[in-house]
């Protein structure tokens, strides 16, 4: 597959740096690699990302990082496409990042950066992953699941199950799964 | 003398000399410091987690296992194969495990023997001990009328198979079939080191102190050790400043990842310590039903399959593999499904018609934990292809059950996902290639990093859990175990430790 990274086995998949190390290089490298989008250069490829809607009160994330996981989000769970949303994943997981040592930081903001370009990087696309239309994006992303390279597999997993377990423990997802909630209610506020 | 239980996060703890501190305040850790207080022993317990009982126990997927896991529940092996699940709060993975209780066989004491060369671990000399961590536990089987419909669904599987099994004792008294076992109870059913060695300790007069992390061990050869030490905040995200405490006996008990990490960031110990990690890693496989079972209340793991254990297997002891009921809160379910979307949104609607089991199995210690240069642990572990025909076994032999006790579908969690319908289709199972990252496979008994030996050619601790090399430092915790010790390793590491602590006060 053009533009695959194999980091198998090495320490920078470290399991307690969410997504493994990958420079900002090395995403950008990866991208050319691919003969989809040689001819865009880096400079086009920036220009393919587009600017990204500023966001208040990041913590970490950048606005394009949290552009990333907010188009991930609603395209893994159709409830989330409603503007605004209920449940805010990206911010969720810009809150997770905030205390989570600074190296975690970095990287799960270069995963969101590989993830923004995995369509022109893996799959020749011209368009990033927030420009993807929702059913596209997820499929997308379903590929990572199951990619040949361990890094891509290993970044679809750790997003997915942040994702989703916050999505299912969230009580507006409750009714629409036959779950009550908790049987005892708790002493403090969530 | 009463002693008390303090919390770190709410002032400095000053420089202090103690006859003995202990790291961990699990299964382990506590019984060791109930033992050695009621023999008249100044002991001081540090936890790195959080005091919570009760109603604070939330039963909330995302707030409890950030709370009560270490690493906030995000901890994995470096291929992130295997999620890595250990407790992180007072009373340590006995606070959030399924409350099985399944003492340490014969077998796997024989093969110890023969195999490592524990003479003392004679099945006559653990005997008592085991008899007493099963009373300390208040172990009992669980009565018909407390297996819920997933755990009676898979028995009426194995049944119609023709397959052995059994209901697991417990340590639940009082369970109100909340179901959320894993985030802790918020009833206090379970009497775990929580509730019986911690308060049995501090009686005695241990001091206990949470939110309190061990980041070196120094000195590890004098008479008196030196415990560098750090406070956490409330949350337990960051450190807020340090402390410092002597020690004329160190006993670490921090489970087989901290543990070795502990040695190693202290520069402990031998070329043993950190090797020789057992996962015993547990591949979930979900069925759905035509009517409800609402697996997520009740009683979530008390059947087993026993079918395919191997007792007594000369080169491992325990072997072979078993099924397990389980069930889950709607968050770790659906982060365990690989399906998203629409597809996705189908599946988790049918959440109350789920089945579900792990299948467990044992395995040999080759995996290796060591530190990154901040002093945080590393899981190396490679599931590799012998364990991967047992898997494939296992996830056919699981399906079987579920099919046989009238699950009209079985979902086998892997990307891409396995859905099965029928015996015919079982074979599909065989080319699934469990390769890394794509399986949800989970440890929650990790054991053998510091593992006990005859000699220190063999392991990094001696048969009375000294770690080699080092004066009055012991492990009293899994990362002893030099094979997997039981499905379910809580009674085991109280038998243990409890039986060293006793040679230790002699």
């Amino acid at each position: 597959m053009s533009g695959t990274i194999d980091y198998s086995r090495r320490r920078m998949n470290d399991p307690s740096r969410p997504f493994g190390m990958l420079s900002r290089r090395g995403v950008i490298k990866a991208a050319l690699a691919s003969g989809g989008v040689l001819a865009a250069g880096a400079g086009g490829l920036f220009a393919l990302r587009g600017s990204a809607p500023a966001v208040d009160g990041l913590k970490v994330l950048s606005a394009h990082g949290y552009r990333t996981m907010k188009h991930l989000a609603a395209s893994c769970f159709p409830e989330l496409r409603i503007e605004p949303p209920r449940l805010d994943l990206a911010r969720a997981f810009d809150g997770y990042l905030a205390d989570e040592p600074a190296i975690a930081q970095k990287e799960a903001g270069q995963a969101l950066l590989l993830l923004e370009y995995g369509p022109l990087s893996f799959e020749g696309s011209l368009k990033t992953f927030s420009h993807l239309d929702h059913d596209a994006a997820l499929s997308h992303f379903n590929r990572w699941s199951s990619a040949d390279s361990l890094l891509r597999r290993q970044v679809a997993a750790g997003l997915r199950r942040f994702c989703s377990l916050l999505f299912y423990d969230h009580p507006a997802t409750w009714a629409a799964i036959g779950y009550e909630g908790p049987a005892v209610p708790a002493e403090e506020p969530l | 003398m009463s002693g008390a239980i303090l919390d770190a996060s709410n002032a400095p703890v000053p420089r202090r000399a103690v006859d003995v501190c202990v790291i961990g305040s699990g299964p382990g850790g506590a019984t060791a410091a109930w033992e050695l207080a009621a023999a008249g022993r100044e002991v001081l317990v540090l936890e790195e987690g959080p005091d919570r009982t009760g109603r604070r126990l939330t039963q909330r997927d995302a707030q409890m296992y950030d709370q009560l896991y270490v690493d906030r529940g995000g901890r994995t092996t470096v291929d992130r194969s295997v999620s890595i699940m250990a407790g992180r709060a007072l009373g340590g993975g006995s606070v959030i495990n399924m409350a099985d209780v399944v003492p340490i066989g014969d077998d796997v004491l024989r093969h110890w023997q023969k195999t490592f060369g524990l003479s003392d671990f004679s099945v006559e000399r653990v005997a008592p001990f085991r008899e007493r961590a099963m009373a300390d536990l208040s172990a009992n089987v669980p009565d018909e009328s407390q297996l819920n419909r997933n755990n009676r669904l898979l028995r009426e599987g194995a049944t119609k198979l023709g397959w052995r099994g059994e209901v697991m004792h417990h340590n639940r008294v009082g369970c109100a079939g909340v179901g959320a076992c894993l985030l802790g109870c918020p009833v206090d059913a379970k009497r775990n080191a929580r509730f019986v060695a911690i308060p049995k300790a501090v009686e005695a007069g241990a001091t206990v102190v949470v939110r309190a992390r061990v980041k070196r061990i120094e000195q590890a050869t004098a008479e008196v050790k030196l415990l560098r030490c750090a406070r956490l905040d409330e949350q337990g995200y960051h450190e807020v400043d340090t402390f410092e405490i002597e020690a004329k006996t160190v006993i670490v008990a921090a489970g087989a990842v901290g543990s070795a990490a502990l040695l190693i960031r202290s520069g402990l110990g031998n070329t043993h310590v950190g090797k020789h990690l057992s996962l015993q890693p547990q591949l979930p496989v979900t069925a759905v039903f035509d009517d409800d079972v609402r697996f997520f209340r009740g009683i979530p793991q008390t059947f087993a399959v026993t079918e395919f254990e191997q007792r007594d297997d000369p080169r491992h002891g325990w072997w072979g593999f078993r099924i397990e009921a389980v069930a889950g809160t709607p968050g770790i379910v659906g982060s365990l499904l690989p399906t998203l979307g629409e597809e996705g949104r189908a599946l988790m609607a049918l959440y109350p018609k789920f089945t579900a089991c792990l299948v467990l199995f044992p395995d040999e210690g080759t995996g290796t934990v060591t530190v990154r240069d901040d002093g945080r642990p590393l899981v190396d572990y490679v599931v590799n292809d012998e364990q991967k025909e047992r898997l494939r076994a296992g996830a056919k032999a699981a399906a079987r059950a579920w099919l046989a006790a009238g699950a009209k579908e079985v979902l086998l969690p892997t990307s891409p996902p396995l859905r099965l319908h029928d015996e015919a289709e079982l074979a599909r199972i065989d080319s699934v290639p469990f390769a890394p990252a794509t399986t949800p496979l989970i440890s929650a008994h990790q054991q053998g990093t510091v593992r006990f030996a005859a000699s220190e050619k063999d392991g990094a601790a001696a048969p009375d859990g000294r770690v080699y090399g080092t004066k009055g430092l012991y492990v009293f915790d899994s990362s002893g175990f030099p094979s997997t010790a039981s499905s379910h390793t809580m009674a085991p590491i109280i038998t243990i430790s409890r039986m060293l602590t006793k040679q230790l006060i002699g």
